[in-house]
């Protein structure tokens, strides 16, 4: 049984287009490690860890969301809301990488090509949504709730665009027109995005209900400060 | 709750996940997979059995390695191999991220708060 999940195999895009991608996932991520160093601080670093542990995890949960057909959580969502968009991004990452080095799961060649849609693109759309929903909606638990329910759909069409941009650019074989490829993958994708808005909304939620202080998205401010604050009393 | 039992009790549920829920997970291909998927024909495996669709560009994966495809080829077992394969991932990307973002977090500032390791 052939175990792609979510991710591109090695082979579906052509290797061009997969170096192109590679590059701007290296510089991507370069760039949320540069952002991430200022707002990182020590104590908060296990948290992040096991973060991306629960994502590795997660994604590792295929639900059903058709007949014959099933989805798991992409995580970019879970790792805004906790962690914020720059380090958000290094988590996906982490947990990207070690699925293609490690567990055969999507294809080494196309390393940058999911990790641009799973780890940057998906973090970051989700990121936005969240970001834009706490500002014009009180904050309240219900606000949370829809703001990163909302999120994870946009999140999963979001990375899922961005597959069918790089299938466009160098999709290999004429097995199936572009058009009949869009439309079927973001129909499915708006499946699997409700089941992980259900899933991160709940996981959020419950963090803040224990921690609010560990929700990034929750104070806007910077992870050291809140941490430190809650921490020294 | 303290910091540190949330991260106990997050990694312990981590574990649960990756080492026994994921046994029961659905093995459907997956979205992408199944649009891939469509113009061909499979069989009770899974596997390609005839007609014309972009999954059969995918070529076998690179590495492969121990741990290909959640399983461990050397375990008899597939759901011991499955359990193993995911607790083994869920320690290590713990240990990886863990370490790496330590790594970061080091680089921030002159060190003022420098623990000995």
């Amino acid at each position: 049984m052939s175990e792609l999940a979510l991710h591109i195999p090695n082979g579906i895009i052509g290797i061009p287009t997969s170096l192109v991608f590679g590059l701007i996932a290296a510089i991507a991520v370069g760039v949320c490690v540069v952002a991430s160093r200022r707002v990182l601080d020590e104590r908060f670093v296990p948290l992040a860890g096991l973060a991306t542990a629960f994502v590795f995890a997660a994604q590792m949960l295929n639900f059903p969301v058709a007949a014959g057909v099933s989805g798991h959580l992409v995580g970019g969502a879970l790792a805004a809301a906790l962690l914020g968009p720059w380090l958000g991004v290094l988590c996906v990452t982490v947990v990207v990488a070690v699925q293609a080095l490690l567990f055969a799961d999507g294809g080494v060649t196309a390393l940058g090509l999911n990790v641009v849609n799973m780890a940057v693109i998906a973090t970051f759309a989700a990121y936005g949504v969240i970001v834009l929903a706490l500002k014009l909606l009180p904050r309240t638990r219900a606000t949370l709730t829809f703001a990163v329910f909302a999120a994870s759909v946009v999140s999963v069409l979001a990375a899922a665009a961005g597959f069918v941009l790089q299938f466009a650019l160098g999709g290999e074989g004429p097995a199936q027109s572009l058009g009949e490829v869009t439309a079927a993958i973001m129909s499915v994708h708006v499946l699997i995005g409700v089941g992980e808005g259900v899933i991160t909304a709940a996981a959020v939620v419950a963090v803040a209900l224990a921690r609010p202080d560990l929700v990034y998205a929750l104070k806007g401010a910077r992870i050291a400060q809140t941490l430190h604050a809650k921490e020294t009393v | 709750m303290k910091t540190s039992r949330l991260v106990l009790a997050g990694t312990l549920l981590a574990l649960v996940l990756g080492g026994f829920v994921a046994l029961f997970a659905s093995s459907s291909p997956d979205g992408l997979e199944s649009v891939m998927l469509e113009g061909c024909r499979t069989d009770a495996e899974g596997e390609i059995s005839g007609g014309e669709c972009t999954l059969q560009q995918a070529g076998e994966h690179e590495i492969g390695g121990p741990l290909a495809d959640y399983g461990i080829a050397s375990v008899g077992s597939e759901t011991l191999g499955g359990s193993l394969a995911g607790i083994i991932g869920v320690l290590l990307v713990l240990g990886l991220a863990t370490g790496l973002f330590r790594l970061l977090a080091r680089g921030r500032g002159a060190g003022t708060e420098s623990r000995g390791e």
